[in-house]
């Protein structure tokens, strides 16, 4: 594996560009996936997400400084890219974001890429509650096991914040989860 | 309480002992969640997606550089005046019953643009806007008045984090 110092001189380097996003493709891609098919639970989209991410990773890396490290600005990159689309295709449908989230998750029932029992259909309808960035910090948390720390890096938030909403999602989702048992 | 004897010099984490209930009943609670989220993905999805992602970026980058007509510097006004001269347009000619072509032109920008296709990325603005742009942009401010200001704020920020930023 590239170090990822040596990846971001090659990558703003123009003669070595090209073969240096090809090894960032390589190294990223699966991480970047499935994070970003956590936020927007279809593979169609999530691909769609990913191929987006890495055309604005590829655009920006020229004015990429350094200040984070190369993974945090990636992941931020593909974190606002997930939200923005949520957004556009209730902009599209003329439709709020609760409402694609909604839909999203009733669309698991019969989609061939979700082999998930009951138990993970309820987890995927009682996470689709959570308000945007709430849902973007448990999924990075819980699903990818990101720390505390890795994630204030990457959206910018503080760790108390962090860990705060974190703990309020876990709640909620319980609660949500406890709720539908009673129901049945 | 009785003050402990001999207690070796260790340390902990600031707010440990505040944060651990809530720590704690996370983690219990967290035992009977799903470990995994159940999502399946196409046979050779990865092993093919590498040269699908470089086409797109290689026809994204050709795309690019056909569309683009502005210098980077003036990208940013552009973009300001073709946005202003829509909203004047839309606003001056609501009580008209003539269809001109203008009109029509007008409505299908505005339409493109209310539809997200403009799909001005703060990453692709800023990497046109220079240091002095941003000093120097006269901001028109008479449209956002304070109820639109708070509808957009309700709509868009995520209360819970704001409070537990405090």
């Amino acid at each position: 594996m590239v170090e990822e110092r040596e990846l971001v001189t090659a990558l703003q380097t123009e003669a070595e560009k090209e073969s240096a996003f090809r090894e960032l493709v390589t190294q990223y891609k699966e991480r970047l996936y499935w994070q970003i098919r956590n936020m927007v639970l279809d593979h169609d989209d999530a691909d769609d997400v990913l191929q987006n991410t890495f055309i604005k990773i590829f655009r920006n890396i020229n004015s990429f400084k350094g200040e984070s490290k190369l993974h945090t600005w990636m992941y931020r990159i593909a974190a606002n890219e997930s939200i923005t689309f949520l957004n556009k295709k209730a902009k599209r449908n003329n439709v709020s974001i609760d409402n694609v989230k909604n839909n999203a998750v009733r669309k698991l029932e019969t989609d061939v890429y979700f082999e998930g029992d009951e138990l993970q259909l309820q987890f995927q309808k009682a996470i689709a509650t959570l308000p945007d960035r709430q849902r973007l910090i448990f999924t990075m948390k819980y699903f990818e096991d990101h720390t505390f720390e890795e994630l204030s890096e990457i959206l910018e938030t503080s760790v108390g914040g962090l860990k705060s909403s974190y703990h309020i999602a876990v709640k909620k989702i319980t609660e949500f989860i406890k709720n539908q048992d009673e129901t049945l | 309480m009785e003050k402990y004897k001999n207690i070796p010099n260790f340390k902990t984490p600031e707010n440990y002992f505040e944060d651990f209930e809530v720590r704690l009943f996370s983690k219990i609670a967290e035992e009977s969640f799903p470990k995994t989220a159940g999502f399946k993905i196409p046979k050779q999805y990865f092993e093919n997606l590498d040269s699908k992602i470089l086409k797109e970026v290689a026809a994204s980058e050709r795309t690019g550089k056909v569309i683009s007509l502005f210098s980077r510097k003036y990208f940013g006004y552009a973009s300001a005046i073709a946005a202003s001269l829509v909203i004047g347009f839309t606003v001056f000619n609501t009580k008209s019953n003539t269809i001109s072509l203008d009109s029509l032109q007008l409505a299908a920008i505005d339409t493109y643009i209310e539809e997200g296709n403009l799909n001005l990325d703060l990453y692709d603005v800023t990497s046109y806007i220079e240091n002095e742009d941003i000093v120097n942009i006269n901001l028109d401010t008479k449209y956002a008045t304070d109820n639109s200001l708070k509808e957009y704020l309700l709509e868009n920020i995520d209360t819970e984090t704001l409070i537990n930023e405090q």
